[in-house]
């Protein structure tokens, strides 16, 4: 039967990928002492970080699960492989990754993006980096971008140990315990005062193996006066089976510098995404946040932003479209923790084929805070009776100089919007599916535009076969 | 003997840390049955049941369940105000509830409207002293009925003031509520509004001033399960001093609300340096054709409106001293019954 909708020119294969398990070494799935230890072993863990990891297991064993959002009842620790790696090296040229992996990331089309527009670029298959390269001109400035297992263990040892989990210690939650025992790949970068990366720099985390996790930390430090663009993408084949992906971003901005963290997220449906995002901004610098979410099964994924000095500045801009089977709960936290500072939300949702969306979200402004403004926007766009969109925004404020918006809406494409657009001549169904890109453009404008392009081709391809 | 009690839970929680999803209390006896007194119009009968009886037992408030068995427990008996269908009485049902020194009451009310009816209910809540009562009141609009309910309260500090509302509506029923608190110590408040039937409309109006260490914890739910149904939740209010308050407010459009409108608005104005102000505004929706929204401004006054007053030689300590009495006179505008909005005048001093 011919689809109904217009988007012969996307092909979802390309995220379907998947790839036989033929040279790779797999951790057995669970979760205990002796695995965590193993993973210290594979990682050449120096004996602080393995003793971080057995606390962080300890910590995992004692915290409950949430009790306040989307079920994670599916998905169990004792069948998930939290390490599982290719048995090659991490490279710098392309050609000399494996070509099953090379020929993914082709597809996915990193090495054309390094080349046309990225600084560098960090590239993990499940639990390990395969290719990580970073331009010689941006590392001539003095720009550190390289893997976390070399930055634990070499020149920037001291620099990781006294930042990680530093902003979100173990104690945060159960998936942050989790994250601290197992964490295993991600990327180190360093950004010297006063330095201005012009072009992006970009990490992208693939999941092949089924049953796995993937536990990639990402460690940024921006230091007084820098600028810096980074770029999160991730993706993974669909399994009948649960992955989990417990992720953890920290990201240190320094005094008037700026960090623009950009994220497209499209793991598969099978995945449970227990992320956890947060930055610290001191006086003057600014944190951006651009959040594309639309894979998972289920997701918790809320970036923090925690503005620690005078002026500090947080933007949080985000979409999520919640299809068939997903579950997907998500939002920004702010904290205002300096006088002055200022935080800005601005998110749409949408919700289709009987997908769950729920946008939470936070604002605390603490009684040092004075003079500080905060404004969030939230949207929420609901596409048919069989799906469901919330609203769960939350706000402390305890200072009477604060300047606090908020507003929130939901309701559905407007019969008048698509009648219009039929009228000149567009079918129903493209109608719609441009009025949903349209209706997402608070983040489509706020990223490069090759990954607009794939973000709006992700939304038109949610929208497949919405008609009827 | 000692009452424990979890109330005004959100209906769908949030993270635990910023503690909103619910509210803890303590009673320390048993409430014994509280006095009121009634003026009640000649077209509206009362009577009391000792057992609630079975069109209010239904109805869901908004301070919750463990409030409901605590009711229960006590034996409390129902007081009910019912007007005959077709009447429409401009003459409001007068309840004085005036506390003594020490008291630990309860009174539960039941509304009960019949078919295209009109009624008005005023309640007033006032002591100079300590202690504890808990005011339930269930409300049962019939098809097309007006209920409108009003509700001033002025405590003193020492008092915990418990103040449940519950409502259901029929097909096209109006249920207009103000409610002013204009002092207490700590205060829970909670109204859930069942909007179950088509064109059912819900209006609440809700003003606070606090001062001192006094507490606000309220609980709103509009549920909108009936076609076409409408709610409109406006809060606005001022803390001062070390007060603290938290709003939950919750439209949740459920299946067969197609074409419901729900919107809510908060205003909140903050003047001192120790106030803690919380708010959780909650759109839940799993229908397609609904209109949601919610808007809310915390903390200082709009500054082109601060200036323009300035402008006109006010000071500025004055212009919010004006603004804050402005959110209660707006509300007191709303009560068309004049003893009341004398009775709110004279609260405010």
């Amino acid at each position: 039967m011919k689809e109904k909708t217009m988007v012969e020119d996307i092909n979802r294969s390309v995220y379907d990928i998947k790839n036989e398990e033929t040279d790779v070494y797999r951790m057995r799935a669970g979760l205990t002492p002796e695995i965590v230890s193993q993973i210290s072993d594979e990682k050449h863990d120096p004996e602080w970080m393995r003793e971080f990891r057995q606390k962080s297991l300890q910590i995992y064993n004692k915290i409950p699960v949430p009790d306040w959002g989307p079920s994670i009842e599916g998905l169990n620790m004792d069948k998930i492989a939290t390490y599982v790696r290719t048995n090659t090296d991490m490279k710098a040229s392309w050609d000399e990754v494996p070509d099953d992996i090379k020929k993914t990331f082709d597809l996915l089309g990193i090495p054309q993006a390094e080349k046309e527009s990225l600084a560098g670029v960090g590239a993990q298959y499940d639990s390990e980096l395969v290719y990580h390269n970073v331009r010689a001109d941006v590392a001539a400035k003095g720009v550190v971008y390289t893997d976390m297992e070399s930055a634990l263990n070499g020149e920037y040892a001291g620099m990781v140990k006294s930042h990680f989990m530093k902003l979100v210690p173990p104690t945060d939650h159960k998936f942050a315990a989790l994250h601290g025992a197992v964490w295993s790949g991600g990327s180190f970068v360093y950004v010297p005062p006063g330095v201005k990366v012009d072009i992006p720099l970009q990490s992208y985390f693939r999941l092949n193996a089924a049953g796995a996790g993937q536990f990639e930390h990402t460690l940024i430090i921006v230091d007084e006066g820098a600028d810096l663009h980074f770029i999160e993408g991730c993706s993974a084949p669909k399994y009948n089976v649960a992955n989990l992906h417990a992720g953890c971003v920290e990201l240190f901005v320094g005094k008037n510098a700026r960090l623009r963290y950009s994220t497209i997220e499209n793991w598969s449906k099978n995945m449970y995404n227990l992320n956890t995002k947060r930055a610290r901004v001191e006086a003057g610098g600014r944190v951006e946040w651009v959040s594309g979410s639309f894979g998972s099964h289920v997701s918790y994924l809320y970036p923090m932003s925690i503005l620690n000095g005078d002026g500090a500045r947080a933007e949080f801009t985000g979409v999520t479209f919640a299809g068939k089977g997903q579950n997907l709960d998500t939002g920004a936290k702010m904290v205002h923790n300096a006088p002055n500072t200022s935080s800005y939300m601005n998110t749409r949702s949408i919700s289709k084929s009987g997908g769950i969306s729920t946008f939470r979200s936070s604002v605390v402004v603490n009684p040092k805070a004075r003079h500080s403004k905060s404004s969030v926007s939230c949207q929420s766009l609901m596409l048919d009776r069989i799906s469901r969109s919330d609203t769960i925004p939350a706000m402390d404020i305890r200072t009477p100089d604060a300047d606090i918006g908020h507003e929130a809406k939901i309701g559905r494409i407007s019969d008048e919007a698509v009648f219009y657009l039929m009228s000149r001549g567009i079918p129903e169904d493209e109608a719609r599916a441009m009025i949903v890109s349209g209706f997402a453009d608070n983040v489509s404008k706020e990223l490069p535009v090759e990954y607009a392009v794939e973000m709006n081709n992700l939304i038109r391809l949610e929208m497949k076969g919405s008609i009827g | 003997m000692g009452i424990n009690m979890t109330i005004n839970r959100l209906p769908a929680p949030t993270w635990n840390w910023l503690h909103v999803n619910e509210a803890a209390l303590s009673v320390a006896d048993t409430p014994a049955e509280g006095q009121v007194k009634a003026e009640t119009p000649d077209s509206i009968q009362y009577y009391k049941e000792e057992t609630t009886p079975s069109c209010f037992a239904q109805i869901p408030t908004g301070l919750g369940e463990e409030l409901d068995a605590l009711f229960t427990q006590c034996g409390a008996l129902t007081r009910i105000w019912e007007i005959a269908p077709g009447v429409k009485e401009s003459e409001p049902v007068r309840l004085h509830f005036s506390y003594q020194d020490g008291a630990v009451w309860q009174n539960r009310i039941g509304i009960l409207a019949g078919e295209n009816s009109a009624i008005t209910v005023v309640m007033d809540f006032c002591g100079e002293v300590e202690g504890f009562a808990a005011v339930q009141t269930k409300i049962a609009a019939g098809k097309g009925a007006k209920v409108r309910l009003v509700q001033i309260q002025k405590l003193q500090d020492g008092f915990t003031f418990l103040n449940d509302v519950g409502t259901s509506c029929g097909e096209g029923a109006q249920i207009e509520t103000i409610q002013i608190m204009l002092g207490g110590g700590d205060t829970y408040m909670g109204m859930r509004t069942d909007l179950g039937a088509r064109a059912a409309r819900l209006e609440s109006k809700i003003g606070y001033l606090l001062n001192k260490k006094e507490s606000l914890d309220m609980n709103y739910l509009a549920y909108h399960t009936g076609a076409k149904t409408t709610s409109q939740m406006d809060v606005s209010g001022v803390l001062r001093g070390e007060s603290k308050k938290i709003f939950r407010g919750t439209i949740d459009f459920r299946h067969g609300s197609v074409g419901a409108k729900g919107d809510e608005k908060e205003d909140v104005l903050l003047l001192s340096d120790g106030v803690a102000n919380r708010t959780v505004p909650l759109i839940l929706c799993e229908e397609e054709d609904v209109e949601g929204n919610h808007g809310a401004t915390i903390g200082r006054l709009d500054e082109s409106l601060l200036f323009y007053l300035s402008s006109r030689g006010i000071e500025e300590k004055e212009i919010y001293e004006m603004m804050a009495r402005a959110r209660i006179d707006a509300l007191c505008a709303d009560i068309a019954d004049e003893k009341t909005r004398c009775l709110v005048q004279r609260c405010l001093g």
